[in-house]
């Protein structure tokens, strides 16, 4: 099939399935809701993993899934399947109706009220024509291609495997107060996973890329040096005595960081007082040197779209301002909650940040580092150990150790403890290495103090 | 008491022509993996029942094996040209038409039933579902007035699976899972914190009324939000731990389970790899997984393979004794199978995984095991934990205590634990008689894959670990 015949096709397939949404909204009306919200999504995934210069495996498939919600007399039942028959659809919409009876009226439940105009999805670049002629030979080469690379490095002792995938979405959204669109989106991503060292004395980490058009992607040369440095750097690492030390924040830590602060600015967690920045608007939570935004309308990135799960048009929302907690994410049923207005971060029953980063600064992370008489550099955390109520963090991490803003030796077999409160009030330096290569990201930072525990 | 009957329109022969598409590419296997799931939840919060709702998931995934490498294709919409379709997909990993012949289809009997109940989840009017709810979100509210919140949710799931492969095999079954939580928010004096309890596992709806009652998980979220109120930070540093029966598992699943997968002994990337037969523990520690224990959450008749499951010995008297094995890693390392062989759904592939893993019980008293410490923590309850193929695992407390010359003292606020796993199971210097399992609402991921464990231990004494506390 040629790309036209292909890229055909797919628009062929989404009239259908929008068709099919806006009929069921109306089906839903007939039976007695009094408001109905259906979503599809429809796309096709693939995979390839290779290791050792081998394919492990491949995997192709197309997804479909319908999810919808009715209210009545206030009352919220949903449902969601994969069988899109019209006759499974419509007994679940009926089936829906009849245990909405059954829950209780909530005053704040139901669809957003106003249908507000969101961008032309286009705008937004989030669709790669390219999937659609891509073959899979290319896509298993870029795999392959990588980890050869990677394994080249004579310090690099096994792999994990390299893995290339792709989709490509389409969501579609109608509702009966008359919103009907769609916007279609496709990822791709590369990456590798690496061991170094002897059996007993095994070191492992990896890197990846991950983007919207194919060829912002990066190429396999530099997904696999990354991925090399940042295994081999933790080779013989030393244990170090308990103490509490200055802890600087690579690029993807301070990711993970924002993604427990993204669950303590959420609406849902706000109403439901499960976070410790309850009460908290308007007030300075962090360092006046941090800002933090949430952003669905940045072209080509991974966490934009132009309306969210409900159909509020995605916006540009600050949350901290130069130390200042100025919003929560709040998707309908939260904003009503909490007496605010949705800031399009909806995602099914819940949210979901868009692209949620903390606003990079002017120092390079070297500088950083060579600021640093002592401490640790903060490379990998694993475990749970987030608590939203109180802020508290402790988990298991790796590191470098710095000694007079050199990086003296890697360490591990320490857990970090600290609290998100008093980490954001203690950010000293921010970094200038902002990527987005998650749709929650963030520069390397510099915080004053945390328990690091060892020995 | 189940249905086991194909809701699909796929007869045998339907499902041997796909297996031949599948096949006609080449591969050494070839299987189809057929799905039809239906959920149902309820949630109670601010005191109202906010939400029902229910969910329809059906699909079929075919996979073939070809020496080393895996096709995989999956698709939702069942008929006999999509599956052929998705067949050609996964024939792609194929390169030369081999001489294997699909084998006309036996439907084999289920012959065991590790869930035995008597009220199927399906069975049960939603009213009633929702009294259950009611009945754990008063318990929880009315506990003590410092609770200022609480949402209880209840799921349930009744799975059907079904398993066609190019050897001939066909084998069916469905299987229920339900699972009851409750969440506390408590406050008092400016502080807030949290607490959660549920429980459930592969059983009916008689389950809340003989084994555990809603209100009994309403009470327990309550107390763990209410003994935080008073918790002191956890100690730093390195320090004898004591684990408390049942919940604390999690070590056995982290610390040793998940590097006796055969996939990551096949491709040496566990520090286990070249361990079978040595000695890598103390003497007295004893680990098996079990996927035949009735009603547990890891438990099936058959794996997501087809094949039938044993009780698996991993280590003996701290010797390694074997792995947990799935079709593929069985076949290249030309070993047994185990009936480990499971996926989080028709998405995906079939890894090696754990089922219900427990460390056997020993001669020590639990009163006996506290006493031995003068200075160090108990643990209690738990939030999960994760491994690194090299060894190196973590596990966060969510409750636990201090111990002070033999006795336990004041409560300890969340802290994460980390050690190597080898220095660990060396460290095990008491192993307690009381065996007991973690609640059943764990949930293990692995390659992005979700599936439902259990673990189980007993009292445990660890010399010395390091725990993230405060200094």
């Amino acid at each position: 099939m040629s790309r036209e015949d292909r890229e055909k096709k797919f628009q062929a397939e989404i009239r259908e399935l929008q068709l099919m949404a806006e009929n069921l909204v109306n089906f839903g009306q007939q039976m007695g809701a009094d408001e109905v919200e259906v979503t599809v999504a429809t796309g096709q995934e693939f995979s390839v993993s290779v290791r050792q210069q081998e394919i492990e495996d491949l995997t192709e498939a197309n997804f479909r899934l319908l999810s919808f919600r009715v209210i009545k007399d206030k009352r919220t039942a949903s449902a969601n399947s994969s069988d899109l028959a019209p006759e499974t659809i419509q007994n679940l919409m009926k089936a829906a109706i009849q245990r909405a009876t059954i829950a209780n009226p909530d005053e704040y439940s139901g669809l957003p009220a106003s249908l507000e105009p969101h961008v032309d999805p286009a705008s937004l670049k989030l669709y790669d024509p390219e999937i659609l002629t891509m073959e899979p030979r290319s896509k298993i080469k870029l795999a392959l291609e990588t980890e050869k690379i990677a394994l080249s490095d004579h310090r690099i002792s096994n792999s994990h495997g390299a893995n290339f995938a792709t989709s490509v979405a389409a969501i579609i959204l109608a509702n009966s107060n008359g919103f009907s669109d769609y916007y279609e989106v496709t990822s791709f991503n590369l990456g590798v996973g690496l061991q170094a060292g002897g059996t007993d004395e095994r070191v492992e980490d990896g890197w990846f890329s991950s983007r919207r058009f194919f060829r912002e992607l990066d190429p396999p040369e530099i997904i696999a040096q990354k991925a090399v440095e940042r295994t081999v750097r933790l080779l013989k690492p030393r244990k170090i005595k308990t103490q509490a030390v200055p802890v600087i924040f690579e690029p993807p830590m301070t990711a993970w960081l924002l993604g427990f602060l993204f669950t303590c600015v959420a609406g849902t967690s706000i109403y439901q007082k499960a976070s410790f920045l309850v009460d908290k608007l308007g007030e300075k939570i962090a360092a006046t040197n941090v800002t933090v935004l949430d952003d669905g309308l940045m072209p080509g990135k991974l966490g934009s779209r132009p309306f969210d799960s409900e159909g509020v048009p995605t916006r540009r929302t600050p949350v901290i301002e130069n130390g200042i907690l100025k919003n929560y994410l709040c998707n309908t049923y939260a904003a009503r909650r909490l007496n605010l207005s949705s800031t399009g971060n909806a995602d099914g029953s819940g949210v979901s940040p868009n692209n949620f980063y903390l606003v990079p600064g002017q120092l390079s992370l070297r500088e950083i580092v060579s600021s640093l008489r002592q401490g640790l550099i903060l490379t990998k955390t694993i475990g749970h150990g987030l608590n939203p109520v109180t802020g508290d963090i402790s988990r298991g991490a790796f590191g470098l150790w710095v000694e007079g803003g050199e990086v003296a030796y890697p360490v591990s077999e320490i857990t970090i403890a600290g609290n998100l409160g008093e980490i954001l009030a203690n950010i000293e330096s921010i970094g200038n290495d902002l990527g987005y290569e998650t749709a929650v990201c963030g520069p390397s930072i510099k915080v004053a103090e945390l328990t690091v525990a060892g020995e | 008491m189940i249905s086991h009957s194909n809701p699909f329109p796929l007869s045998l022969p339907d499902l041997e022509r796909i297996i031949e598409v599948a096949l006609s590419q080449g591969g050494d296997f070839a299987d189809v993996f057929l799905e039809y799931r239906r959920y149902q939840a309820v949630v109670m919060e601010d005191d109202i029942i906010k939400e029902t709702s229910e969910s329809i998931v059906q699909g079929l995934g075919i996979r073939v094996i070809n020496g080393e490498k895996t096709g995989y294709a999956y698709t939702n919409e069942i008929s006999m040209d999509k599956a052929k379709q998705a067949a050609l997909a996964a024939a792609a990993i194929a390169a030369l038409p081999s001489p294997v012949k699909v084998k006309p289809l036996v439907a084999q009997e289920v012959t065991t039933d590790f869930y035995p109940l008597k009220i199927p989840p399906d069975s049960l009017p939603l009213e009633q579902k929702i009294q259950l709810v009611q009945e754990a979100y008063l318990a929880c509210q009315g506990f003590d007035p410092k609770i200022i919140r609480v949402k209880a949710a209840l799921g349930d799931v009744g799975q059907w699976v079904a398993i066609a492969n190019s050897e001939g095999l066909y084998i069916a079954e469905t299987r229920p899972m339900i699972r009851l939580s409750c969440v506390a928010i408590a406050a008092a004096a400016g502080r807030r914190e949290f607490g959660f309890a549920g429980a459930g596992g592969r059983v009916g709806y008689d389950y809340f009324t003989e084994v555990k009652t809603p209100k009994s998980i309403g009470q327990e979220a309550a107390e763990e939000a209410l003994t935080l109120l008073e918790a002191v930070d956890a100690p730093a540093g390195e320090m004898p731990v004591v684990l408390a029966a049942g919940h604390s598992g999690v070590l056995v699943h982290e610390a040793v389970g998940h590097l006796l997968e055969a996939d990551f002994i096949r491709k040496k990337t566990s520090v286990f790899w070249d361990k079978l037969g040595q000695k890598v523990g103390s003497s007295q520690v004893r680990i098996i997984d079990d996927p035949t224990l009735p009603s547990m959450r890891g438990s099936y008749n058959f794996d997501d393979e087809g094949t039938v499951p044993k009780p698996t010995v991993l280590i003996d008297q701290g010797v390694v004794k074997g792995w947990l094995q799935d079709r593929l890693s069985a076949k290249l390392m030309g070993l047994p199978l185990t009936g480990h062989g499971r996926r989080q759904d028709f998405t995906s592939f079939p890894l090696p995984r754990m089922a219900n893993t427990y460390i056997d019980r020993g001669e020590y008293s639990p009163e006996e095991i506290i006493h031995s410490v003068k200075k160090g923590i108990y643990a209690e309850r738990f939030e999960g934990g994760q491994v690194e193929d090299s060894g190196k695992f973590t596990f966060t407390i969510s409750t636990g205590r201090l111990i002070e010359a033999g006795k336990l003292t004041a409560p300890i606020k969340q802290a994460t634990l980390i050690g190597m796993n080898i220095d660990i199971l060396k460290n095990i210097t008491m192993v307690g008689s009381d065996l007991a399992f973690s609640p059943q609402i764990g949930t293990c991921s692995k390659e992005g894959q979700e599936v439902p464990v259990s673990d189980g231990c007993p009292t445990l004494k660890i010399a010395k670990m390091t725990v993230g506390g405060q200094l």
